[in-house]
């Protein structure tokens, strides 16, 4: 009777916080997180990757109203195992880290899927904003969770390439994010 | 004309083998030329784009005409040549057999070591030989290098080779590498 009376506490507990907007707060482990991109040169993809970027999830899988990623990356911690293309892509014509040394995501909405969960949010890239949708799947595990999803967005929506890196003809506008986060309980 | 070699004359598959695999190479070496001193951009990608997919073309055409070589015994070489110029003879066709293979494959992994992967034509992506490594790009870049200036020389000195036999030896040894030619009236 004693226990009974604990659950249903407990779940009445639960009840209110989701009413409330009870989402679990995350930050993303640095070391363990990813954020890659994938663009395509002259018919091929290469991969990179942001070394360093910071994410804070607010996330309930029965509380997606008050669900919310966000996102902001070090434009200059890209990498993509050549320097020389490193070099290009930080440079004005391309992320110009100089003028817009970060970029920022922010989830307005998110939803359930079939496979997961979907995001609609704004990305700030190159002083530009634009609604960019996302997918992902949210996996609780013990001492934390993880996201992992992906994204498609078109580089010149965002005036990323100027000069002759506008030029869709060697590096397509088409890119594809993946990003895997390993959250763990904000401090 | 038939399709394979004769005591006398290379067939159809071989001349036309050597002169696909000669044009090539003198389109790789143009566009190599031209893209090397590019800094990073659309020009030099557009051009190393179309350097790899004829390069991958050579390799498939050396897999051929290896397999061609040797099934096919070549027309015997003149009477009369010495010992030397026999071996002469041989050694550069080996060699030349070897940076078909030697050319290709540097290429590739260099493509391979500064993550640039290599599509046929925007067709399909072949695979990366190597993991992205600056270092072992720096290696193979030189070897490509210095390969090419071996290919080069050796290239010469087939030319000249060929026009030897065919303007002071007067024999068939150019003449029965070319299509739409008799080699009768030669020795």
């Amino acid at each position: 009777m004693k226990r009974c009376f604990a659950a249903a506490c407990a779940g009445l507990l639960l009840s209110a916080a989701a009413a409330a907007g009870g989402v679990a707060g995350f930050t993303a482990d640095a070391q363990q997180s990813r954020l890659e991109f994938v663009g395509v040169q002259a018919g091929a993809e290469f991969k990179g990757v942001f070394h360093k970027f910071s994410a804070v999830v607010d996330f309930a899988p029965d509380a997606l109203q008050s669900s919310h990623l966000d996102v902001q990356i070090d434009m200059n911690s890209v990498d993509s195992k050549d320097s020389d293309r490193d070099k290009t892509m930080r440079g004005p014509d391309v992320f110009d880290v100089a003028q817009s040394p970060t970029a920022h995501y922010a989830t307005k909405t998110i939803s359930k899927t079939a496979g997961g969960f979907s995001a609609v949010g704004a990305l700030t890239l190159r002083g530009v904003t634009k609604d960019v949708p996302i997918d992902f799947q949210f996996a609780p595990g013990p001492g934390g969770a993880t996201l992992s999803g992906s994204a498609k967005l078109k580089r010149l929506d965002f005036g990323v390439g100027r000069g002759e890196w506008k030029s869709t003809e060697w590096v397509e506008d088409a890119v594809k994010i993946n990003f895997s986060l390993v959250l763990k309980p904000k401090s | 004309m038939p399709n394979e070699n004769s005591a006398k004359r290379y067939g159809v598959v071989a001349q036309g083998l050597h002169w696909i695999i000669a044009a090539l190479i003198v389109t790789q070496f143009t566009l190599g030329w031209l893209a090397d001193d590019l800094p990073l951009g659309m020009r030099r990608l557009g051009l190393l784009a179309r350097h790899k997919s004829f390069g991958m073309t050579v390799l498939m055409l050396a897999v051929l005409r290896l397999l061609w070589r040797l099934f096919n015994r070549p027309p015997e070489l003149p009477a009369g040549m010495t010992k030397t110029e026999m071996f002469l003879a041989r050694a550069t066709h080996i060699a030349f057999y070897v940076l078909l293979f030697a050319m290709p494959f540097t290429g590739w992994t260099m493509s391979s070591a500064k993550n640039y992967s290599v599509s046929w034509f925007g067709l399909f992506t072949w695979p990366n030989l190597i993991a992205p490594n600056e270092h072992a790009f720096d290696l193979l870049r030189s070897t490509h290098h210095l390969l090419s200036d071996a290919l080069l020389a050796l290239a010469i000195l087939h030319i000249l080779a060929a026009l030897k036999h065919h303007f002071w030896n007067k024999d068939d040894v150019l003449i029965r590498m070319v299509p739409f030619t008799k080699s009768e009236g030669r020795k």
